[in-house]
Order: C-alpha cells, then structure tokens, then sequence
C-alpha cells in the first residue's frame, strides 16, 4: 500500500473548492446544533481571553500605582475566573467540535464503505484494493482534519484576532497603530514558511514512502538477496534512498532553524516598536504604563492566530485533494443494479439455466449499453453469441483454453457483470430481472482463489448469516469433507482463522470454501476448480470427493482443471475464443475427435507424457 | 541510561557539531535572558520619568541587537544539533539495513516483516527525535532555567522561589497527561487497524462477499467496528482537548500569583514595576521550555524503548554466517553429501503464526495435527551426489523437502549430522562462495519490482547479452518477454506488468542458470509451468547441467524420472531411494506414486 501512496495522492490543488465544501456541508449539517453551541463557546472564549492583560493594566494603573496592597486582591480574583472561563470555554469548544468530527469520520467511511459494496466487480478489478483502503483512511481523516479545523477553529481565529484588534483599536488607538505595524510581517512569514514546508513535507514523504517500498520488498526477499550473494548492491541501493531521504529532512530543519528564530525576532521587534514608540506616549501622558504593559501582552496575543491561519492553509489544501477522491469513488454509479419492480422466482427454484445468444465484453463502455459500440468481429469480445440451456440438477463442466472465457461465463450466472446483449435465465426468467440477493441466494459462486475471513472457523463457514445454525454449519463441513481437518484444530470450529487464512493450508481454505457453499444449501452451484500445483495428492482426492457430494443433486457449473473432475459431470461445454464450439458427454466428444480431443491432450498434457511412454 | 549507551558508537563521530551546538545554546540562552531585563530598565525608567528619548532608542536598539544574535545562535543550536540527529538516523537505518541483509531465516520467521518495518522506521525515528529536539530542549530548556531562576532570585527571592516551585508543575501536569493520552491512543490505533483489516479482507474477498449476499451484513459489521473507533476516540479526545487548555490555565494561574503577591509588593514599596513585568516577561519566556522539558520526558520514554527494538536487531548474532578460519578461495566444484542430518522444528515459534514466512517445509499450515507435531523435520538423512550427476526429490506436502535442500545453501543449519560440499562441511566454508556456487530456484518465486533484465540479471550482475539470451531462452521466457511493452527492460510488480506464476517461474529459472551454477535446485520450480514448456525447459536444462549436479523437487514423478537417483521423503525420513527404474521394482510409496499418475492416463484413454 504505501508503495503507490505518492503517484495520485500528492497531486494536491485548491485550498478551497466551493463545490466540495457545499457537498462536505451535507455530511456536517445535521450536527449544526452541537457546532453552533461550538461557536458560541469559541465567542465566549475569545472574548474572556482579553480580560488578562486589561486586569493587568488596570493593577498598574490603578492599586500598585496608588500604593493600595489591598486592591489587588479582587483584581486578582477576576483574573483567575477569567483563566477558568478561559479553560473551560476552549475545553468545551474543542470536545465538541471533535466530537462532531468523529460522528461525521463515521458517517462518512459507512457511506464510502457502503457505497463501495454496491459496486460491481467491473469496479474491483479497475481499483486496487490498497487505494480504496487510502479513501477509507487517510482521505477520511483529512476530511476530519477538515471539520476539526477548518469550520470553528478557523472563525475562531479570525474571531480572536479581530477581538484584540478591536479591543487595541478601543483601548488606545495609537498604540494599537504601532502594534499593527508587525502583523502583516508575522502573516508574511508564516504564509512564506508554509508555502516552502508544503514542498519539503511532500518531499520528505515520498522519500520516505519509497524507503519503506524499498524495505518491505527486501525483507521479504531476503532470502533470494542472500543466495545470489546481493547484499552489498541491496546496500548501496538502500543508502542512496535514505541519503535523499536525509536531504529533504535538513532542508526541513534548516527551514525551521530559519523560522523559529525569525517569528521570534519579530515578536522582540514589535516590543522594542512599542516601548519606543510607547514610551514616548508614556511620557507625553498619552498613555498609561498599565496600558503599554497590557499592549505587550495583546501583541504576542495576537502572533498565535495570524500563525495558525497560515497553517491551515496545508489541511485545507489536503482535505480538498481527498474530498474530490472521495466524491469520485461516491460518484461512481453502480453499473450492475437492481429493477425497479423485481419479479420473484417460481417457488420452489429449479435451478434451469438458460444462456441466449450472450455476448459480453469487460469493456462495457466501448461497447455501450446494448453493445452496439463493438463490431461484431471485435477482439474485446469475451463471449460472442452464446447459447445453451441447463436443465435443473444436471452437472456441467465448462472447458477451453486459457482466456476462451470459462470464467466469464460463470461470472455473468452470478451477475458479477451485466451482459451486452442477449438473455441469462434462471427458470425462465432474465436475472436482470431478480434482485441481486434474490439470485445470490439462489446461485452461489465458489470463487477460484478460496478466500478466508478473520474469525473463527464456524464464521468462516456461515459468513453474517445467523440463520445457519452450528448444526447446519457442522452438517456442511462434513458433506464437504472439511470436518476432519476442522475438528483436529485446537478448539475445532471456534478455531481463530488468521487474516487471509494465514494460517491454513491452500486445500484446507478450499475444503473450507466448500463447505460454505454447502451451508447456504443453493440451487446452482458455480465452481471455479482452479487445480492447486501445491496440494498434495492426499489432500487433492480429498477435494475431489467434496466437489462430488457438492454438485450432487444440484445444476452445477464447474470450470474444469482436473481430470477427475470431468469424470464426474452430465455434460460438457467447450467454449473456444468465446464462443461454443462442443456440447456433450465426455465420450461423445472424444469420439468426435474434435477440438476437446485436442485440447484435452494439450492441457492434460502430463497425462499425454506418461502415455507416450507406455 | 543504559540503553543510551548503545548509541554512543553513532554519536561519537559528530562530537564536534553537537559541541557547537550545545555552545550555541550557552551562549543563545545567555542572550535571551538579557531581553527581560532590558524591558525591565526600561518600564522602570518610564515610571520614574527619569528617562529621556535617547534612553528609549538606546533600549530598543539593544532589544533588536539581542533577538538578532539569539536567532542567529538558534539557527546554529537547530542546524548542529537537530541536523546531528538526522544524520545519526541515517547512520543508524544503514547499520539496521546491513544487518538485516546478514541475518538467517530463522530470525525472519520469528519476525513480522510489518514489526521489523516499524523498527526501521517508526522506532528509529523515536531515537532520532529524541536525539535531535529532546537534546535540543533539554539543554535549552535547562539552561534558560537555571539561568532565568538565578536572575529572578537575585531581583526577588520570594517571587522567584513561587514561580520556580510552580512552574515544574506544568511539566509534570504535560507528562501525566501525555502518558494516559498514550495509554488511551494504543488502543485507538489498534481498532483503527481493525478497521482497515476489515476493509482490506472485504474489498479482496468481494467475489465471495457477493456471492453469498453478504454486502449488507458486511456493512452493519464495519459501522459497528467504526462506532467502537468512534467511542474510543472520544475518550481519547476527552484527555487531548484538556491538554493545552489545562497547561494555559496552570501557567495562568502562576502569573496571577505573580500579579498577586508581586501587585501588593510594589503597591507596598518593595518592588518596582519594572521587576514586576520583568517576572511576567521571564513567565512568559519559560512556558514553551517548560513544556517541552515535559514533552523530552515523553521523548526520551519513547525513544529508550524504541531503542531497545533497535538494538534486538543491531545486537543479533546471524545464526549462519562464514566461519572466521574460512578457505578464502574457495570455488565449489559440486560434489554433495548428507550425512546423517537431523533437523528439529523449531521451537520459538508458536501455533498458527505463519503470515510471512519463507520456510514453508515447517509451516503449521501444512500440518494439520498442530498439536501432536512431530519433533523432528528430517531425521537420519544420508545420501550423495557426486559431482555432475543429479538427484531427484518427491514426498507430500509437508515432507521435508524444502527444508532439505535449504541445508545445503546454509538457509538453516542442522541439528544433528553434516551437510558436505566438495567433502567439507558447509559450515566450514565461506557463506558467500558457498552460495556463488548454488542455482536456487525456490518453491516460492520471488522477484523484485525492478525490470525484468535486473531480475535475471540479479546473480550475475556482469551477464553479457548473448548470456541473457540464452538463460531467457533455456528458460522459455523468450516469447514472453517479446510481448512485453519494453521487452527485457519492462518493469514488473505493481507498477509494471503482471507476471503469471508460470512466468514468474521461468524468470526465477531464468535468474538461478545464469549464474551458471556448479549446483542447479529446483524446488518444484515448475509446478505453475504447463507441462508442455516444463518438459521443454527439463530438456534445456540437462544440456546445460553437463558435468554440474542438480537437485530437483517435485509433486510429479515425470519431472524427476531421468534423475541419476531419486529419494522419496515421507515424515522427514527418506523411505526408498534409487533409479526410477528400481524403485518401480520396488513397489512401494514411489511405486504408488507413479501407478495413480499412470492410472489417470489410462482414465483419459478410455
């Protein structure tokens, strides 16, 4: 994942995007209630927060300069409860305004979430998993970032800086004057040291993104460099990354080394403008000694939010690079989708396939909706002009050679992707027809690469789907021959599965793939038998058996690697560059000599090896 | 502090920059406290109205002089001492490198690749921060201390000693805060992984997800983990949204103190008000350093820790390496034998941790009765090939096969027995010319995401073209190649092309007879390879292998059927050996073996 973090995610545009901001506002708007009390607490904030430095003043210029020790005491006291207004109304503000922000996070990473789920697998295979994980995460905590930041933190600096200027303005406008003279020097600064970090951060980022690309390819490689004597190139090649990666940090500390000392200076300017200038006044009688005090203290007061405004200009920008990522994966329409009126199957399902005249192609917008964007003899066809029907409970394995389409064939039953042209049919009536989880429940796909979940065995096998009970669950993973392996696991079917199934075998993952299928009890079964080169010949009759018990009784469609497997089917379709060329028993098709006769020599071919001796 | 021994080896090298810095800091520190008291003169005269317009400019001159050489002596304190870090980071992430290059396959199997990332990165970067802006803070902060303390004292002593007394409060208010923040974000981080777990399974496992309709059940479990993210967080937000305001109200009330008392002194003639703002400005310019001498409590907690992380990994002794009194030209002729070898299951692992690791012979995965394992891998192995000649190799998953052939290419050592190369031990010889000697081809093909020419490349880093060519075409990668974008030269991984397995094979064969190897392994190199090209490429190979020995694992017996010997390992022990034609007499396992295979040859004739 971070290896393809920098390609799109760094191009970064706008700090702020009208459009993006509207369509961010729907996420925020109905928590306006807590961010308006947010605010009203930011306001009280603000506004105690000037208290300080006018009590001292008043303290100056009034008790200590009338030589009254007593005096101070309740000056003092209303300086600690504006300290406390102060802690409790910035507390408050920002818990809120977090809290907001976490709510709207969940809101939002449901809605991509959930968004995503409706997506068809055309929408998969264009997106790696890693980038929709990036939408998920770092996109959604830029938009955090965002709220947390950029609604009432943002007015809250425009608000304190406008309350001491006002209240400087009020006090004493001269030395208000003299006081100003420095801000557009501070907001300068600022704006000039973030727009250099901007490019040093990004900087700094890839480098270390490529590091770490670096190293996790090595450590897993490890041993490949070892045994081909690569150590020292790996080296060289890991000191030349970190060596760029070591520039870009001193160019960012020297930019702070600059900085740091530099909003200092100014600050020491201002106090040295103002106890010249000041002091003048002072002497002129135009001011107090309390006020000059107190102008001092509103001065450095006023640095922090000219800084900060500075710096929220970087979220912003990222938070409108991931709002429009976000919006893109949100905008994209789901192309598979269900009718407005569904029809619902025949009770009980019979499970009769009907293919009429099917074409297809993955690239669904050349071809356009009906699919007269392609020209018939085009190559993007996948499957040109199929049709067959499978009658319930009849058991075929579909074979061809790599790329003929076998497995888009057993994607479309399951309506992975929509078809361009012609009908598929379940007991009569076109899919496109049903609901999608009316048909899934109907019509289940054992995908070629069995995947696993973390969680237990038991979840593995009935997925969320509580209406399966343990006994259901135990009853399957023996018809499907896993319950053996399964029950010499410590804790058996509670048996914690790692992430991905780490910790299983690949015939144990199948064996358990299976046994899902048998559990949700569908009517078509669709079996992708993709043959595993590491499983042991134990394991693979083993396998072979479940595939028998499962296609028992049920319409199945298996896409054949094995041998054994095509014993055990009705019928065989054998589809070539799209389209059937053969239909029928396996002995029927030898005899005819045909293109099966053919391709079962060329891809069984280890078989043909031995014969060959004999 | 005595882990920050460990670092002294980096540090020691930059002694002189981190001198100059630390003088830098002295003498920034010493300016600095100069601007309080200046302030101080100059309210002081005011007040009196004993001063005139020269005084003023005087003052203000004096100011802009002193923060001017303060910046100029800050910028020399950040560059030295924080650019010191830096390249100690450096340093350090290269000697980590280097050492991990030279570690054994047991130590990766006991680490996550994602733990060892974190050493490298995450963990090195707690060292360098604290290296770098703790060092830094800590003698800033210190000095500006003691020296702002000293000055204060001699102005007031009652005043100084509340505000001295106070003040430490708020660094320890910062470190209790900042720790429970911590404790709380552990667990944050741990359910925002769960999050992203759940995700990463779904979006790779949608097929089935669809397949079974589960998209809606899939999103009411992820809401939930999210609501659980969100809870936690709060707690979190809770103690991190108190923490400035808190430290802002603590320094607050330390300056109110001061107004207090220090108010009622000069009211009372004790104190003028020029030492008045002279404290208020001191307060001021010790909040930051205050914090951060809290924020280097933090710093150096963390970065001891990640210190020792670092440390497991520069101080590991690799379990394989050359012997000290090694042949220093060594050349390996070719001549293999076992003698006796006895390999144990290693012990430091634990049940079902298997994400990650190369040794798959061992796995868990690949025995199922996790809880009555064996206690040996392989046991009483004997067998010899003499140079030039070949062995084949076939067993279930879970035999011992990968295990064995990685004794020779010192991959692990064995327990009992020896393992002899040309008649000497392997461990007695150079690692390095043991390995130049050896083609490995692994079970699990591993290539980098660099062009395909550098993958092949990758032993011989000096091949010729016409040398390339020939491997490629021994290989039958030839074909392939041409239908690549750049041919030879395209990129591959996630940001170049998709290999097949079968491709991917063939290039790692491709890799391992480049180097023209005088001891060729395939461990079942061909499995993703269709027969077809494997017999092919089979038939390559023995051309080539004239005169060297080669060692081939595989599931099926028409890849190992020519080999001059072939040993069948079954539970870690070799059952039978001989020719193929022998052990057909035999009429055991190997037999067996061979009698399924025929018999689905005989199913096709039907």
């Amino acid at each position: 994942m971070s290896r393809g973090q920098f390609d799109d995610d760094e191009i970064l545009g706008k700090a702020y995007d009208a459009t993006l901001v509207r369509r961010l506002g729907v996420f925020v708007a109905p928590y306006w209630r807590r961010l308006a009390l947010a605010t009203a607490l930011m306001f009280g904030g603000a506004a105690v927060e000037l208290a300080p430095p006018f009590l001292v003043k008043q303290a100056i210029d009034g008790p200590i300069a009338a030589r009254d020790p007593a005096g101070v005491l309740p000056l003092f006291g209303l300086y600690a409860a504006a300290l406390l207004a102060a802690f409790g109304f910035r507390y408050g503000q920002t818990y809120i305004v977090q809290s907001v922000g976490q709510q709207v996070m969940v809101d939002i990473r449901t809605r991509i979430f959930s968004h995503i789920q409706r997506m068809s697998l055309a929408f998969f295979d264009r997106n790696p998993v890693g980038r929709l994980i990036t939408r998920l995460t770092n996109d959604v905590d830029a938009l955090n970032e965002f709220i947390t930041q950029g609604t009432v933190a943002l007015l809250g600096d425009l608000v304190r800086l406008l309350f001491i200027v006002i209240t400087m303005l009020l006090l004493n406008w001269r030395l208000a004057l003299i006081s100003f003279i420095m801000f557009p020097a501070v907001m300068l600064a600022s704006s000039v040291f973030q727009r250099i970090m901007r490019g040093v951060y990004r900087r700094v980022r890839q480098r270390i993104a490529r590091i770490n690309a670096f190293l996790n390819e090595q450590i897993s490689g490890v041993l490949v460099t070892q045994l081909f004597n690569r150590e020292e190139q790996s080296r060289i090649r890991f000191a030349e990354l970190s060596r760029d990666y070591l520039a870009a940090q001193l160019e960012s500390n020297r930019t702070f080394a600059v900085f740091f000392p530099l909003i200092n200076f100014l600050s020491v300017t201002a106090l040295a403008l103002l106890l010249y200038f000041g002091g003048q006044a002072v002497l002129a009688d135009v001011a107090t000694l309390g006020m000059l005090v107190a102008f001092i203290q509103y001065t450095d007061q006023a640095f922090q939010p000219i800084r900060q405004i500075a710096e929220r200009y970087n979220t912003f920008q990222s938070a409108m690079a991931s709002a429009e990522r976000v919006f893109r994966v949100l905008d994209t329409p789901a192309t598979v989708v269900d009718p407005e009126h569904p029809r619902a199957l025949p009770s009980p399902v019979r499970g009769e396939i009907t293919f009429e005249n099917v074409w297809f192609t993955y690239d669904a917008e050349a071809a356009g909706p009906d699919g007269s964007g392609l020209a018939d003899t085009d190559d993007r066809w996948v499957l040109r002009g199929i049709s067959f029907t499978i009658p319930a409970g009849q058991a075929v394995a579909v074979v061809g050679a790599t790329g003929a389409g076998k497995t888009s064939l057993v994607s479309l039953m399951a309506r992975f992707y929509d078809i361009q042209r012609g009908s598929i049919k379940l007991d009569g009536i076109d899919i496109r027809e049903l609901r999608q989880a009316e048909l899934r429940r109907h019509v289940s796909a054992v995908p070629q690469d069995p995947v696993c979940f973390s969680g237990s065995i038991a979840s593995n096998i009935r997925l969320h789907d509580e209406s399966i009970s343990d006994e259901q669950v135990r009853r399957a993973a023996e018809i499907a021959r896993a319950a053996p392996f399964i029950e010499r696991l410590p804790g058996g079917y509670e048996y914690e599965v790692r992430e991905r199934g780490s910790n299983l075998s690949v015939g144990q993952r199948q064996l358990l793939a299976f046994a899902r299928a048998i559990a949700f009890n569908p009517e078509v079964l669709l079996i992708l038998d993709e043959a595993t080169s590491s499983v042991d010949t134990e394991t693979e009759a083993l396998m072979q058996e479940a595939l028998e018990r499962l296609i028992q009784g049920r319409t199945s469609i298996v896409i054949a690697h094995r041998l054994s497997t095509i014993r055990h089917v009705d019928r065989i379709l054998v589809l070539h560059k799209g389209r059937l060329v053969e239909d029928g028993s396996h002995e029927e098709l030898l005899a005819k000599r045909g293109y099966y006769y053919r391709l079962y020599q060329l891809q069984f071919a280890e078989a043909g090896e031995l014969r060959t001796e004999n | 502090m005595d882990q920050l021994r460990r670092l002294w080896p980096f540090v020691r090298r930059y002694r002189r920059r981190l001198l100059i810095g630390a003088l830098c800091a002295l003498a920034a520190t010493a300016v600095a406290a100069m601007i309080p008291q200046i302030v101080r003169f100059a309210v002081d005269d005011l007040n009196t109205r004993g001063v005139v317009l020269d005084r003023l400019v005087q003052y203000g001159g004096l100011l802009l002089l002193a923060a001017l050489v303060e910046g100029v002596l800050r910028y020399g304190q950040r560059t030295q001492i924080i650019g010191t870090s830096h390249l100690i980071d450096f340093d350090m992430r290269e000697a980590l490198f280097a050492k991990l290059l030279t570690l054994d396959q047991g130590f990766f199997t006991t680490m996550h690749t994602g733990d060892l990332m974190t050493r490298v990165t995450n963990d090195l970067s707690a060292v360098r921060m604290f290296l770098g802006p703790g060092v830094s803070n800590l003698l800033g902060s210190t000095l500006l201390l003691l020296t702002a303390a000293t000055l204060m004292f001699l102005t007031n002593p009652m005043l100084a000693a509340i505000v001295v007394l106070l003040l430490p409060m708020v660094a320890v208010l910062f470190v209790v805060i900042g720790g429970r923040m911590r404790a709380i974000f552990r667990k944050v981080q741990d359910q925002f992984g769960e999050i992203s777990t759940r995700a990463q399974e779904n979006f790779s496992g949608i097929r089935t997800i669809k397949a079974y309709a589960q998209e809606d059940a899939e999103i009411r479990v992820f809401r939930e983990a999210n609501e659980r993210y969100r809870a936690l967080n709060l707690r979190y937000v809770l103690l991190s949204g108190m923490l400035w305001p808190i430290i802002g109200l603590m320094l607050g009330v330390i300056g109110a103190f001061v107004l207090l008392i220090g108010g009622r002194m000069v009211a009372a003639g004790e104190m003028t008000v020029g030492e008045l703002v002279l404290f208020n400005a001191y307060l001021a310019q010790l909040a930051w350093p205050v914090i951060a001498l809290g924020w280097t409590v933090d710093l150096y907690q963390q970065g001891a820790a990640s210190l020792v992380r670092i440390s497991e990994v520069l101080q590991r002794r690799p379990a394989i390496a050359s012997p000290p009194d090694a042949p220093r030209d060594f050349v390996v002729r070719g001549e293999v034998e076992f003698r006796n070898v006895g390999l144990r299951f290693s012990h430091n692992r634990s049940n079902g941790n298997s994400s990650g690791h190369h040794t798959r012979a061992s796995s868990p995965a690949d025995h199922p009765l996790v809880s009555g394992a064996p206690e040996w891998v392989l046991r009483h192995i004997s067998f010899r090939v003499p140079q030039g000649s070949s062995l084949g190799i076939v067993g279930a998953t879970g035999a011992g096969k990968t295990t064995l052939v990685n004794l020779l290419a010192r991959v692990r050592d064995p327990d009992e027995g020896q393992v002899l190369v040309d008649g000497h031990d392997v461990r007695t010889l150079p690692l390095d010319a043991l390995r130049r000697g050896i083609g490995y081809v692994p079970q699990d093909t591993f290539l980098f995401s660099v062009p395909i020419r550098e993958n092949v490349t990758f032993g011989r880093p000096d091949a010729t073209e016409d040398q390339i060519a020939h491997a490629l075409a021994v290989s039958r990668l030839v074909n392939d190649v041409e239908q690549f974008p750049d041919g030879i030269d395209t990129l591959i991984g996630e940001r170049g092309v998709t290999l097949s397995g079968g491709q991917k094979q063939r290039t790692a064969i491709a890799r391992a007879i480049l180097r023209n190897p005088a001891i060729l392994i395939l461990d079942d190199a061909l499995s993703s390879v269709d027969t077809h090209t494997a017999a092919e490429i089979l038939a390559g190979l023995r051309s080539i292998m004239k005169g060297r020995t080669s060692i081939i694992i595989a599931q099926r017996i028409a890849t190992v059927k020519d080999a001059d010997q072939i040993i069948v390992l079954h539970n870690g022990e070799i059952v039978e050996r001989g020719t193929h034609r022998e052990l057909l007499d035999l009429g055991g396992r190997y037999a067996e073996m061979y009698r399924r295979e025929l018999l689905r040859a005989e199913l096709e004739d039907e």
